[in-house]
């Protein structure tokens, strides 16, 4: 979807955060956001589904709250959806529905578990790969009201496939709740293909992008 | 379970827009209490994500594997080839890394990490972001004005040197093996580490310095 998430190429951000930004949590609520996230709140999430939800924010609030603001809202927005909360439940900030006390977890526990997210998202496929290594490759120019993995700045480009990953599972369906999984590339586009005769003639953009990316 | 409907997400969205106050220390407060009181998590176990984060997973993996790879060519290699596998040598493997790829600065091409669409990062050989990685200003820069972008972090580069801008669109993430520098011949593996900066393996930072 073209969404507000889609900076890429977006002009008039500013400067880079550079010091201000370099904490990793600055508030108390930031981490015990992280640490709520990590624990895995929503049954039957995908990633695709997290990061679908995120697009789907009010435009206004995507730009003006910052990376855990819009975590805890989004997290909001998925449990509301599942069924687990009520509007009036969140405005209270308790509920009387209680459920079973989930089992406590220890550091050990979690660093063991931790380790075991180490998703592996390529799947076996029986279609051949279209692509190889070399080829030259073009994006499709428009998108759909779905989630897509595709930025607006490398729609309607052309670039040379670095590398071939076999299937991954693909966003666009998986979003959507469905696990199907497409010929997933490497794709290399020139800082001109991509900007114009402005851009620096040395610099070059990877983006990785499944089959049903090009036309 | 989720319903999978984009439309019903944004409505939702909308109603929290217009009914919830935005500050966020009450909205993650309420998500929390309502969290525990639904049986979805115990507050135990998100005092153990925030004490694994703080303490035991962060930037210094990361630069313990970057110092090996420049000790141990074959472990290099290795990690060249795959650094999904390799990082299980040392047990960091974990959030976002089930397909990390490694990719080596030279002298004549310097490597940059963003993610444009949302901020994948490799949490568990890098530990926590920090806030620039996710700025609006960051993400939109990265790929179209890279250069402008290292000069904000006081990255020069040199004339012959070409810069390889990484948007990791797919679940594939990221780590950039910095150049070693010179004067540290006879360093430890430990000595090593301590200078690789975690910019220098997001690519924002590119000569590292010998103490």
């Amino acid at each position: 979807m073209d969404g507000i998430h889609d900076l890429g190429g977006k002009q008039g951000h500013g400067p880079v955060p550079v010091t201000e930004g370099d904490a990793a949590f600055t508030h108390d609520w930031e981490r015990r956001m992280w640490g709520l996230a990590r624990a895995g709140l929503v049954k039957g999430m995908t990633v695709d589904w997290f990061r679908h939800g995120l697009e789907r924010m009010v435009p206004a609030d995507y730009l003006s709250f910052s990376y855990f603001q819009k975590w805890a809202t989004n997290y909001l927005m998925m449990l509301v959806d599942s069924g687990e909360l009520e509007f009036d439940e969140i405005a209270a900030g308790h509920t009387a529905r209680r459920g079973a006390p989930a089992p406590a977890r220890s550091l050990d526990e979690t660093l063991a578990y931790q380790r075991g997210l180490c998703t592996d998202f390529s799947r076996e496929i029986h279609a051949a790969p279209v692509h190889a290594v070399g080829d030259r490759v073009t994006t499709r120019s428009h998108t759909t009201a779905q989630h897509s993995r595709l930025p607006q700045y490398a729609r309607g480009r052309t670039g040379t496939v670095i590398a071939h990953h076999g299937a991954h599972l693909l966003p666009d369906s998986g979003a959507g709740g469905v696990h199907e999984a497409r010929h997933l590339y490497t794709v290399e586009f020139t800082a001109r293909e991509l900007w114009g005769e402005d851009a620096d003639r040395r610099d070059t953009v990877t983006l990785e992008l499944w089959e049903s990316y090009f036309v | 379970m989720p319903t999978f409907d984009s439309d019903k997400a944004a409505e939702i969205h909308r109603h929290l827009h217009a009914h919830l106050p935005s500050d966020p220390a009450l909205r993650v407060k309420a998500l929390e209490s309502l969290a525990v009181e639904r049986g979805l998590v115990a507050a135990e176990t998100i005092d153990a994500w925030v004490e694994a984060y703080a303490e035991h997973i962060g930037p210094k993996r990361g630069a313990q594997v970057v110092a090996r790879s420049w000790l141990d060519p074959a472990f290099r290699a290795r990690l060249l080839d795959n650094a999904a596998e390799a990082i299980k040598e040392f047990g960091f493997e974990g959030n976002a890394t089930g397909h990390l790829k490694a990719v080596e600065n030279t002298h004549t091409q310097h490597n940059l990490v963003v993610c444009t669409l949302c901020s994948c990062y490799p949490f568990s050989i890098l530990g926590m972001s920090p806030a620039w990685y996710k700025s609006a200003a960051y993400r939109s820069r990265a790929v179209r004005e890279p250069r402008k972008v290292l000069e904000e972090f006081g990255v020069q580069l040199a004339a012959d040197v070409a810069i390889r801008v990484w948007d990791s669109t797919a679940e594939l993430r990221y780590l950039v093996i910095p150049r070693r520098p010179a004067g540290t011949e006879d360093w430890t593996e430990d000595q090593l580490a301590a200078i690789v900066t975690r910019n220098s393996m997001i690519g924002t930072d590119r000569d590292l310095r010998a103490g």
